[in-house]
């Protein structure tokens, strides 16, 4: 292996030949056995002989030839030159958002993998709006290089498993592995995807079978073949590569766990490009077993002997892993360490609580005068005179130099306020909390956990979930849309808002412009949306009284 | 015949020798490149330290220890001059700011504060730069120094007096992990 990182790899151009020859046999082969056909149905009388591949038709031969090469020109050209955005518009993969707090650590990521290459390579990155866990590199003959990595895995790495993933697809790139597989994919997906699709036995429970297509079935799986021949040992390489550049086996071996243990992808990505991503997202038993039929045929070595690889370069052994990984995984577990809770005496002279320090912070009456105590026997005290609950008026007191945005509530027409909520900027109105959210945000929102889901907004939850299931049935009961304007007007583009529900999965009542893309939640609903998704919470199913 | 072979051999040496000289001039630049690259980004982390202590100083009014030393470990590093004393003061900064940030997981108000999260994301990512731009610089200086002292090629080295490289590195006393600090009140 090189001493740096700036020796780039130029060995793999041969292959990209092979399988330009390839691509040229089966349009040969395709256009031969098509010609052949015509021939023994028209019988055409300026040939010597019936049979196309015969020498005494050497001529026809030659313009076969001559078109199959203009044909596989064209298709190539289209493909590899193009594969990189055709790639990242099939994900919906977008640039990063400069006002992201994590999108600019994704930034700064970048910034730094370039620096510790040497810069000889220009590496974008962008983010697929899905909430799976996967990465992918893409490169073509444009010279263009892309890092794709999804929301949800953005979300949930810490910074330095986030610098691992991202060193390892950059190694990627940079040793020309990218390219190949970028071009094998680009040019046999085609084919690969319509092959599916024949091979689906349908609703009919036909299956349309065609000679032809055998003979594509054939080139395709050897083309895989030769790309899938030294796949395994590429992410080997590629760990090693990324262990090199940041020097820290156990954030790798982090990251790996995490992917293995969630969501990769499928459906999302489409087959063919699999062969780009840091985990296959099709994961299946053959990746996982070891032996000589399993490394000529599936495109990803085993997850457990990578971290093996990388525990034993960190010196930990995986019982002491694992242990370590499922304390640290309950950093996502809602029953956290107790917090310090508060009563407070509200101005009926009625003891309310137990509060967090968040619930406290929310309750509209609270003023530093308010008399507060952390419990029966504990001291009373006024709130201004305990540091920490003092620390809530401070903080409001330095809130209001937030800035004020261009939008007004659509409720109470007061300007709203650019908030920074889950690390990404939102627009909030102070007067009824509501929240107004651009489209493209809410799958960010939705993957990130930093707020933790309070038992307050958990109860509201289950409450208002309960009430929506009924108003929903009751609506499909009397045959009335469910989609309802709301008589509103949005903020941004002053047409009416809608108001419906997020999703018939998740019962929470929102308002939506659908034509400048925002969405209106009313206070609370955006904390609850993202509690029911995180915990999973689903309203009781079962036999009500409805009335009528 | 042999005069022809003769001057073969004499030709191909001489191209031999331009090859190696010119491999030996591009990595001694390049050599000289990834060093300023460090200075770089040493300068961005000075620049970044400002903003931070004033937003943390509001809050922390019983830190002033800690401000203190970031901000003598800040001016000592902008005065130092060689290599030496650049590479300690340097080092001496980092564990000061790494101290501070320790100090700031006890406020839980600063802690989400959003400009100190940002200012918190900028100097992690700029001392991880460092980090990278000084292993760039090593790994250079040691693909220099092969290429210098590697049999055929030396001799081309020493005959235009091709001078070695010195890598960064740390003090033995800077080896030692610092411990995180996590004692509130003046020290």
């Amino acid at each position: 292996m090189p001493l740096t990182f700036i020796d780039i790899e130029k060995q793999k151009s041969w292959r990209i030949g092979i399988l330009f020859i390839f691509l040229l046999f089966m349009y040969f082969c395709v256009s031969a056995a098509l010609f052949q056909g015509f021939l023994l149905i028209f019988p055409v009388f300026f040939l010597k002989s019936g049979f196309i591949l015969s020498e005494s038709n050497l001529p026809y031969l030659l313009i076969l030839i001559a078109f199959s090469l203009i044909v596989a020109i064209i298709h190539f050209c289209f493909s590899a030159f193009g594969a990189v955005r055709s790639v990242m518009d099939n994900l919906g993969a977008s640039p990063p958002d400069p006002e992201d707090g994590i999108h600019i650590r994704l930034m700064n990521i970048m910034d730094e993998i370039h620096i510790v290459t040497g810069n000889k390579r220009k590496i974008t990155c962008m983010v697929i709006p899905s909430l799976s866990m996967n990465a992918l590199a893409v490169a073509d003959l444009k010279d263009d290089a892309v890092i794709a990595i999804t929301e949800g895995l953005l979300s949930r790495l810490t910074r330095p498993q986030l610098e691992a993933v991202v060193a390892h697809e950059a190694y990627h790139i940079l040793s020309g592995d990218c390219l190949e597989t970028t071009i094998a994919a680009s040019l046999f997906g085609m084919y690969a995807s319509t092959l599916e699709k024949m091979m689906d036995p349908g609703e009919e429970g036909y299956r349309g079978f065609h000679p032809a297509f055998l003979l594509f079935w054939l080139l395709i799986k050897l083309s895989n073949l030769l790309s899938m021949f030294i796949s395994r040992e590429r992410e080997y390489r590629a760990d090693a590569a990324s262990l090199r550049m940041t020097r820290n086996p156990l954030a790798m071996a982090e990251a790996l766990q995490l992917l293995s243990k969630n969501w990769a992808g499928v459906g999302l990505i489409s087959t063919g490009i699999e062969m780009l991503c840091i985990v296959n997202p099709q994961a299946s038993e053959l990746d996982e077993s070891e032996g000589w039929w399993a490394d000529l045929m599936s495109t990803h070595p085993p997850i457990r002997k990578r971290m093996e690889i990388l525990l034993k370069m960190a010196r930990v052994s995986i019982s002491e892993f694992g242990a370590k990984a499922s304390s640290k995984t309950k950093a996502f577990d809602i029953s956290d360490t107790p917090e310090a809770l508060y009563y407070a005496l509200d101005s009926k002279q009625q003891w309310q609580g137990p509060y967090s320090y968040a619930d406290l912070a929310s309750l509209s009456w609270i003023s530093p005068l308010t008399w507060v105590s952390a419990g029966p026997t504990q001291t009373v005290e006024r709130a201004s005179e305990n540091t920490l609950i003092n620390k809530i008026f401070t903080d409001r007191l330095s809130q209001t130099e937030k800035e004020i945005s261009a939008f007004t509530c659509p409720f109470c027409k007061h300007p709203l306020f650019t908030v920074s909520y889950e690390n990404t900027k939102v627009y909030q109105c102070n007067f009824c909390g509501g929240i107004l959210v651009e489209n493209n945000k809410i799958p960010r929102i939705i993957a990130r956990r930093e707020k933790k889901c309070t038992d307050r907004v958990k109860s509201l939850a289950k409450a208002v979930l309960i009430d929506n299931q009924r108003k929903l049935t009751i609506k499909k009961l009397r045959s009335v849309e469910i989609k309802t304007k709301s008589g509103i007007t949005c903020s941004k583009c002053k047409h009416p808002m809608f108001r419906t529900f997020y999703s018939l999965a998740y019962l929470i009542e929102i308002d939506r412009c659908n034509i400048c893309g925002v969405t209106w939640f009313d206070m609370d609903e955006l904390e609850m949306l993202q509690c029911i998704i995180e915990n999973k919470i689903t309203p009781i199913v079962g036999l009500q009284q409805i009335p009528l | 015949m042999t005069v022809w072979i003769l001057i073969a051999v004499i030709v191909l040496f001489i191209l031999w020798m331009i090859f190696i000289y010119n491999r030996l001039v591009t990595l001694r630049n390049e050599v000289k490149n990834a060093w300023y690259q460090i200075d770089v980004q040493l300068k961005r982390r000075h620049d970044l330290i400002p903003n931070l202590v004033s937003v943390v100083k509001g809050y922390m009014e019983f830190e002033r220890d800690t401000l203190e030393r970031v901000i003598s470990a800040r001016t000592k590093a902008l005065s130092a001059v060689s290599l030496r004393e650049k590479a300690v003061a340097e080092n001496m900064l980092t564990q000061a700011l790494g101290r501070l940030f320790v100090v700031i997981e006890n406020y839980p108000s600063l802690k989400s504060n959003e400009n100190v999260m940002q200012l918190q994301e900028e100097l992690t990512s700029t001392e991880n730069r460092i980090a990278f731009a000084r292993q760039l610089y090593n790994d250079l200086v040691a693909n220099y120094m092969i290429k210098r002292e590697v049999f055929p090629d030396n001799i081309i080295a020493s005959l235009f007096a091709f001078r070695g490289a010195e890598y960064f590195s740390t003090e033995k006393a800077d080896r030692i992990l610092p411990v995180a600090d996590i004692s509130i009140g003046t020290k």
